[in-house]
């Protein structure tokens, strides 16, 4: 682990290469393909020729790549990537989740009891997302653990040179994501005539057996490993407002019975129009100090916001009876700001950490991170996003 | 009585306008292309419903990402804030920033693609924000109070109502989520319940139209005794969170009554039978004025063809009632 202060990290997601993504769907690659590829590669000092000449040949001879081919580019590309982190300067490193689809879709797939919709559904603007149903009680499929987290661990603990921190899902935001019409049905007996009862019960149902047979499977296998910190990502935490108490229990449950491992949780976009008293992290409180001893990091989308003190506020309030660790989001990640050419200075990325330390009270309690993921931006964009984390650490620790 | 039934809202996106949307924002198609999809699946939907024999045609709203959209973009001096939830849903919204200098030209603002090729006339349902949903969704912190800022939105949507029924339309449905889900909370006030009053004083009758006040996400039954008494001439209910034992002990006498019944973020299909008991029920106890079946909300949350599957199950359930 780091001993400095203010350690960086990143969140999770990093764009695909869009020149493998090209690749892939047969296309012919463009010059901005190709020039994203170089830059990345010069960067990380990686040699970009055979594998640009294996991406280029979908479109110039129309020879499709071949499964073995397909998995020797993803492979190259989560190589890549865990290199550039460490080029960057990141103290914890992964692999940009580049063998995976997205993080929903990563972990629904492999789930035995789903099925999915037929269509995208809308979500933000024009982004859309591919849910599932749960027609049946949630258990991983045979010989999926390999392909969620075992091969991709196994390969980043091999080449990186930094500490690893693994994002893998929450089981609360699976559960939301998901039509949940198994448990529905299963207790709607029980509670009719009730049906926020209903909801609230059929909810936990289905969070607890995804965190007891779909979620922690994976941290076992990965404590196994020797993974030393393991990251779940909780971007719907405050999703349901009343049901917070369902998302504590289930961290809970995908941490039971595992040792030597550090657990942190992300969450984002909390909801800051509530409708209530509370708004925004306040809602986690006071239910998170329930949450299992070995869960003592945060990490929070603070940037966006961009409202330190009040956001942060609630962490300080509770730290008498349990604190964490924030990972401070300090950069802006939404597409909106890309769309604008927006992006935060050195100096502002330097202000918001001296900030976050100030409202939090306690400096040594404070990492450094980009809001969220960033695979919706541009692979340039979320390279400037991780050279700003790193050197607006380094110009808070001076002070 | 015989039964009404409509859709209340937006509808889910075909795999196709997915595609082109996708390719869109990634720099690989155009936003022409999204609109021809779009005038190719939104006859289709409307064709849909006329099969179904809808009582009121319901523009499926495909161009629109959340409902303060055309407020946002088309109001003068209203701008666009932080990214929010909508409600419980992984679907989001822009929280709009209304200041007191807000004002509208003469044009209509609400669901253009609608009223252009599509309006069907008379029979056309036009969704609309509460007030109240959209002062407590907005920032309307330049007004000083809420009072003040409830009268002008509501003068706003008082406006663009009166537009939209010189356009054709006959059926203003004002949508109004925030204030259910704040009793569900248990954060609502009784002074909440008088600014959406005092908003539906202004914006609650609509020459030429019969308005509703629809509410979604959250449990109407504390409140009907109050909703009963607003100015607007149908209530909705959302009934997947709503007892139907809540309901039964209002009377409905001289309102319309719309029963949210089947539940839009679920792909299971109620049992017409069970939907048409309660229809009866409620009928027999309510007397209500007018008497509908529709989702609780749009069907967008579980996309295209399960939205198809609800209408056809709105279709069934109003063949049994009708005909026992």
């Amino acid at each position: 682990m780091v001993e400095r202060l203010f350690p960086t990290y990143e969140v999770g997601s990093l764009p695909k290469l869009s020149a493998r993504m090209k690749a892939f769907q047969g296309k012919e690659l463009l010059d901005t393909d190709v020039r994203e590829f170089e830059a990345v590669a010069a960067r990380t000092h990686f040699s970009s020729g055979n594998v640009l000449e294996l991406l280029r040949r979908p479109g110039i001879d129309g020879e499709k790549l071949t499964t073995i081919e397909k998995d020797f580019v993803s492979n190259f590309n989560a190589l890549l990537y865990l290199k550039l982190q460490e080029h960057c300067g990141l103290d914890f490193v992964y692999d940009g989740e580049a063998k995976r689809s997205e993080m929903y879709r990563h972990v629904a797939k492999d789930v035995a009891g789903f099925e999915d919709l037929p269509e995208m559904l809308r979500s933000r603007g024009p982004d859309s997302w591919k849910s599932s149903v749960c027609v049946n009680e949630p258990t991983l499929k045979e010989g999926t653990l390999a392909g969620l987290v075992v091969d991709e661990f196994k390969q980043v603990k091999t080449y990186a040179s930094h500490s690893l921190k693994v994002p893998l899902d929450d089981p609360y935001m699976i559960a939301v994501m998901s039509d949940n019409r198994y448990f529905m049905e299963k207790l709607r007996s029980v509670h009719a005539g009730d049906p926020k009862k209903l909801r609230y019960e059929a909810k936990r149902e289905l969070v607890l057996a995804l965190a007891r047979d779909v979620i922690r499977p994976q941290v076992e296998a990965l404590a196994s490993l020797g993974a030393q910190w393991i990251q779940l990502d909780a971007p719907a935490a405050t999703l349901d407002l009343e049901h917070i108490p369902i998302l504590v229990e289930g961290l809970n449950e995908c941490v039971r019975g595992t040792s030597g491992v550090k657990f942190s949780v992300h969450f984002c976009y909390p909801r800051r129009v509530s409708l209530m008293e509370k708004s925004g992290y306040e809602l986690l409180f006071p239910h998170v100090l329930q949450l299992d001893s070995r869960i003592d990091h945060f990490s929070l989308e603070l940037a966006n916001a961009d409202d330190y003190k009040p956001d942060l506020a609630v962490f300080r309030q509770y730290a008498d009876q349990r604190k964490f660790e924030i990972g401070v989001g300090v950069v802006d990640i939404t597409l909106e700001k890309q769309l604008k050419g927006e992006i935060e200075t050195v100096e502002i990325v330097r202000r918001r950490i001296t900030e976050a330390a100030t409202a939090l009270g306690d400096e040594k309690l404070v990492y450094v991170a980009p809001d969220c993921g960033l695979r919706q931006l541009s692979l340039e964009r979320s390279v400037r996003i991780y050279d700003l984390v790193v050197e607006g650490a380094e110009l808070a620790r001076k002070g | 009585m015989s039964l009404g039934i409509y859709l209340t809202g937006a509808f889910g996106q075909s795999q196709e306008l997915y595609r082109v949307r996708n390719e869109a924002k990634r720099g690989r198609g155009s936003s022409e292309a999204v609109e021809e999809q779009i005038k190719k699946d939104t006859p289709f939907v409307l064709e849909k419903q006329k099969e179904a024999g809808v009582s009121f045609l319901s523009d499926p709203l495909l161009s629109q990402y959340y409902l303060f959209q055309p407020f946002v973009e088309h109001v003068n001096n209203v701008s666009v804030g932080s990214q929010e939830n909508w409600f419980n849903n992984n679907v989001f919204f822009r929280k709009p920033e209304i200041p007191a200098s807000a004002h509208r030209n003469t044009s209509l603002v609400t669901s253009k693609s609608f009223t252009g090729d599509y309006h069907c006339g008379k029979s056309d349902v036009a969704i609309l924000p509460s007030p109240f949903t959209l002062l407590m969704l907005s920032d309307c912190s330049g007004f000083g109070d809420q009072e003040k800022a409830i009268n002008k939105l509501s003068w706003l949507l008082r406006n663009e109502a009166e537009l939209l029924v010189r356009e054709g339309y006959s059926r203003i449905q004002y949508d109004e989520p925030a204030l259910v889900y704040m009793q569900s909370l248990g954060s609502l006030k009784s002074e909440h319940i008088d600014l959406l009053g005092r908003g539906l004083d202004i914006c609650g009758q609509i020459s030429g139209a019969t308005t509703v006040l629809h509410t979604y996400f959250g449990d109407a039954g504390p409140l009907l005794s109050d909703l009963i008494l607003l100015p607007v001439d149908a209530i909705g209910v959302d009934c997947t969170e709503t007892r139907i034992d809540d309901i039964i002990t209002h009377s409905f006498a001289g309102k319309e009554l719309v029963l949210g019944l089947v539940d839009a973020r679920s792909t299971a299909l109620e049992n017409p039978v069970e939907l048409v008991a309660a229809l009866h029920t409620v009928e027999e106890r309510c007397q209500p004025k007018g008497l509908y079946l529709t989702p609780n909300t749009g069907t967008e949350y579980r996309g295209w063809t399960h939205g198809l599957r609800k209408l056809e199950l709105l279709a069934e359930t109003k063949r049994v009632f009708d005909h026992g």
